[in-house]
């Protein structure tokens, strides 16, 4: 009966996403897993994780820790996306992925806090606001160039339900560069000028919620909601000079731009227990792509150079001020992402336990086709995913009591697609644009 | 015992915390694709000798018009072939003939001013004669096929060519290829500023200027041309391109009317077959915002295209190259580091005469400085 419920349940799933199609790819986790086991598992364990990735994927799993457990793991992501067969030499995504929770018991209630951090080996974060009409891929490139640090909550008042809920942190800029002095424009070499910076990081918070029920002892269900957020980069710089002492020019300009914009999404997720030892997970992720910023400047440019009495002189003319950029809309889609995951314990024994793990996930892209001048290339993308697992308990007493090595491996194929410019006097033109990406890792878990 | 195994790999992991973040930059848009045909960047002084961006300067021969030439078969070549219009003065008759240069680098060619080698000068290859020509050669368009070198140039009379085996000496037809034809309505000037090129058909196609438009014709051989029409629907030949007609009551505050609203000329046409199959004609133009003879003209270098061999080209509305300086008559030299488009425009210096100058694309392509001029045109 309840293996119905769960094919039927599955089938049900499986065709909705197949019909609405998918993808989330917002920022290195969303795009490569977090968590060795989690990762070959596709991702699909919103409603079976509790370790330190329960932060991302589902925070309410962080209540079904049984002790405080530590891990450490490292991730390394080789992107070979190429256009028009040429590497496009997109960035590496590594660095370290580890976190903590910390079990207990309030009122007699179960509740358990975590706290995780992906730390890219290359920068903390970006800033890339490229011309609109320059070709990138654009969910591979800046997207996941980026610190995710998040700390959540979890509490389980029923045996069958537990609640949790965090915050993810990241950080906007908004800065201002004042330059003033005289400009010489007779003997350049005299020219000065003076300048100051004020640049500030202010904090930004997005939500994360989750829920997890359990409706018999080998079936759980869960949904989770991750909130929207929107990095931002506002740039102003005033120039004030006189000019050769013929006249006062004042140049004012404005930027702004959201460099990294993470949609919202919604998943729905369940796993089952068949028979013990293997588990096998499902999730579906509502994505609200079409609430996406582009990641291009609004630049707005006031110049104004009076012209000195008499008039300028002979051979010079005065620059105008420039339009301010017409940004192009970017045609995104809701998504929904399908993930499939599977996990055999593969042996155990005393003090042993072993896993094999596989997973796939299908991220249909969500920009629309590039036939104008804009080039936000993307393409559909299949996950597939494989890892090993072994387990100690309590093996000797110098180890911690629950010791987890888990390894993963992820390959994404983006097949190859064509991109015909409706126009053909566009500066790009057609091109050919695909790939594939490999993802390895490992994660190493403590538990005392 | 359990601690310390707690504070252990705690440690570790702060440790190897602290060792991370020791990135760089990144690169940044690797292999982009691109039509090829700008925008330009013109070179900078670091990647020119003498005076950026002139790479051909002469005050008495006025060098303008250029077309280039690919000296080599390998891409990776920078060997290039430059052949121009010039001021001749012969025995006192000033006229304009059609001389050639070169460059091993793309840039230092053999003849410049600039040059402080006394006595070069680039080689007079073509000179008028014939009485269609009226004592003038201009506008000069060459290209190589097989191992035949074709140069067409214009006259009074029309458009003529010329072959040669070393792209030094050759031997002209004693008719124009493309002469007046009457009943053309728009063609109301002689066929003039040729640009020829062979598609991937086999047919060789003309992109021409006529009064202040651009026609096509095309040829089985190169040598017998036919006027071709851009809009069979209509019962006249129909140019492939003419100016953008705009209403100035409709142009918002401040903004200036399409830098091609008056003329299109200088076509300079290369085809290309893109990554999708589809055969592209890629046309740069001078394009001119005022009628022919207005006072204060201003020209930008722009970009027009097709996909497949007839029909009309469609414009970007964004010049490949502008600087206010008077700049015409595009011509491009493509290898394996970007694109070199050639043009004339208003030299640095007074009084005012045309020189070539040249600009590079993509914009984030930086040159060498390079070491030596030729030392032969």
């Amino acid at each position: 009966m309840r293996a119905t419920l769960f094919f039927r349940a599955s089938c049900a799933t499986c065709a909705f996403a197949c019909g609405l199609a998918a993808s989330a790819r917002a920022n290195p986790l969303d795009a490569f897993g977090f968590g060795s086991r989690q990762t070959a598992m596709a991702g699909a364990v919103s409603a079976d994780v509790h370790d330190f990735s329960a932060n991302y994927y589902n925070p309410a799993g962080l209540a079904l820790a049984q002790r405080m457990e530590l891990s450490i793991g490292y991730m390394n992501v080789d992107q070979s996306l190429k256009i028009n067969g040429l590497d496009s030499g997109v960035d590496p995504v590594r660095g370290l992925v580890g976190g903590l929770v910390a079990p207990g018991v309030i009122a007699g209630i179960p509740f358990a806090f975590g706290f995780a951090i992906h730390l890219p080996d290359d920068r903390l974060s970006r800033v890339r606001a490229e011309q609109q009409d320059q070709p990138r891929w654009e969910l591979y490139d800046n997207r996941n160039q980026r610190l995710y640090l998040a700390a959540s909550l979890a509490v389980s008042p029923w045996p069958w339900l537990q609640l949790g809920g965090g915050l993810s942190f990241m950080s906007s800029t908004t800065g201002s560069i004042n330059i003033s002095g005289q400009l010489d424009i007779f003997q350049s070499d005299d020219s000065q000028v003076r300048h100051s910076v004020d640049a500030d990081l202010t904090a930004i918070r997005y939500p994360e919620f989750g829920a997890r029920i359990t409706p018999t002892k080998d079936w759980a269900v869960a949904v989770v909601y991750r909130g929207q957020f929107s990095l931002s980069l506002d740039l102003n710089a005033t120039l004030q000079g006189n000019i050769s002492s013929l006249t006062t020019a004042y140049y004012d300009l404005q930027t702004t731009s959201v460099n990294n914009f993470l949609p919202q999404q919604v998943v729905l997720g369940n796993s089952w227990e068949p028979v013990k030892g293997l588990h096998a997970s499902f999730d579906l992720t509502w994505v609200n792509w079409s609430a996406y910023v582009p990641p291009v400047s609004d630049v707005n440019v006031v110049l104004n150079i009076p012209a000195p009495k008499g008039g300028w002189p002979a051979g010079i003319t005065p620059p105008t001020t420039p339009a301010p950029t017409a940004i192009l809309p970017i045609v995104m889609h809701d998504r929904i992402v399908p993930r499939v995951g599977v996990e055999w314990r593969a042996f155990h024994a005393d003090h042993w336990e072993g896993f094999v793990r596989g997973g796939y996930e299908y991220d249909k892209t969500p920009i629309g086709a590039q036939t104008g001048e804009t080039n936000y290339i993307d393409r559909d993308r299949h996950a597939f995913s494989l890892g090993l697992g072994g387990r100690a308990v309590d093996l000797i007493p110098e180890l911690p009591r629950d010791l987890r090595l888990d390894v993963h491996a992820q390959l994404s194929e983006l097949p190859t697609g064509t991109t015909l410019k409706a126009s053909p006097a566009d500066f790009i033109g057609d091109y050919t644009a695909g790939g594939h990406i490999w993802n390895v890792g490992v994660t190493l878990t403590a538990g005392f | 015992m359990r601690a310390r195994v707690l504070l252990a790999p705690a440690a570790m992991a702060l440790l190897v915390l602290s060792c991370a973040t020791l990135g760089d930059e990144g690169p940044e848009g690797l292999n982009l694709p691109t039509s090829g045909v700008g925008p330009f960047r013109k070179l900078a002084d670091d990647e020119v000798l003498g005076i950026a961006p002139y790479v051909l300067d002469g005050a008495g021969a006025k060098y303008r018009e250029p077309s280039a030439l690919a000296l080599d078969a390998d891409p990776s070549s920078a060997r290039v072939a430059l052949y121009v219009t010039a001021t001749q003065n012969i025995k006192g008759v000033i006229h304009t003939a059609i001389m050639r240069t070169h460059a091993d680098d793309a840039r230092s060619f053999y003849g410049t001013s600039l040059d402080p080698t006394d006595g070069d000068a680039p080689a007079l290859v073509l000179d008028a004669g014939a009485a269609w020509e009226e004592g003038n050669l201009h506008s000069p368009s060459v290209l190589r096929v097989g191992g035949v070198i074709y140069l067409y140039y214009a006259a009074a009379g029309g458009i003529g060519v010329a072959t040669s085996t070393d792209g030094l000496t050759f031997t002209k037809r004693a008719t124009p290829v493309l002469a007046t034809d009457a009943p053309l309505t728009w063609e109301t000037t002689p066929p003039t500023q040729p640009s020829v090129a062979v598609f991937p058909s086999g047919v060789w196609h003309m992109f021409y200027a006529a009064a202040n438009s651009i026609g096509e014709a095309t040829s089985p051989d190169g040598l017998t041309w036919t006027r071709a029409d851009a809009n069979p629907a209509t019962p006249a030949i129909d140019p492939v391109f003419s100016p953008l007609p705009f209403d100035v009551t409709t142009l918002a505050p401040d903004a200036s009317p399409p830098f091609d609203s008056g003329q299109v000329a200088d076509p300079y046409v290369s085809p290309r077959v893109t990554a999708a199959g589809r055969l592209q004609v890629r046309v740069l133009y001078t394009g001119y915002d005022t009628l022919p003879g207005a006072a204060s003209r201003q020209s930008a270098i722009g970009f027009a295209a097709r996909y497949g061999d007839s029909g009309p080209l469609v414009r970007n509305a964004t010049p490949v190259y502008s600087v206010g300086l008077h700049e015409a008559a595009p011509t491009l030299f493509e290898w394996s580091v970007g694109t070199m488009l050639y043009v004339n425009q208003d030299s640095s210096t007074t009084p005012v005469y045309p020189s070539i100058a040249a600009a590079i694309a993509p914009v984030t392509v930086t040159l060498n400085m390079p070491k030596t001029y030729a030392t032969s045109p």
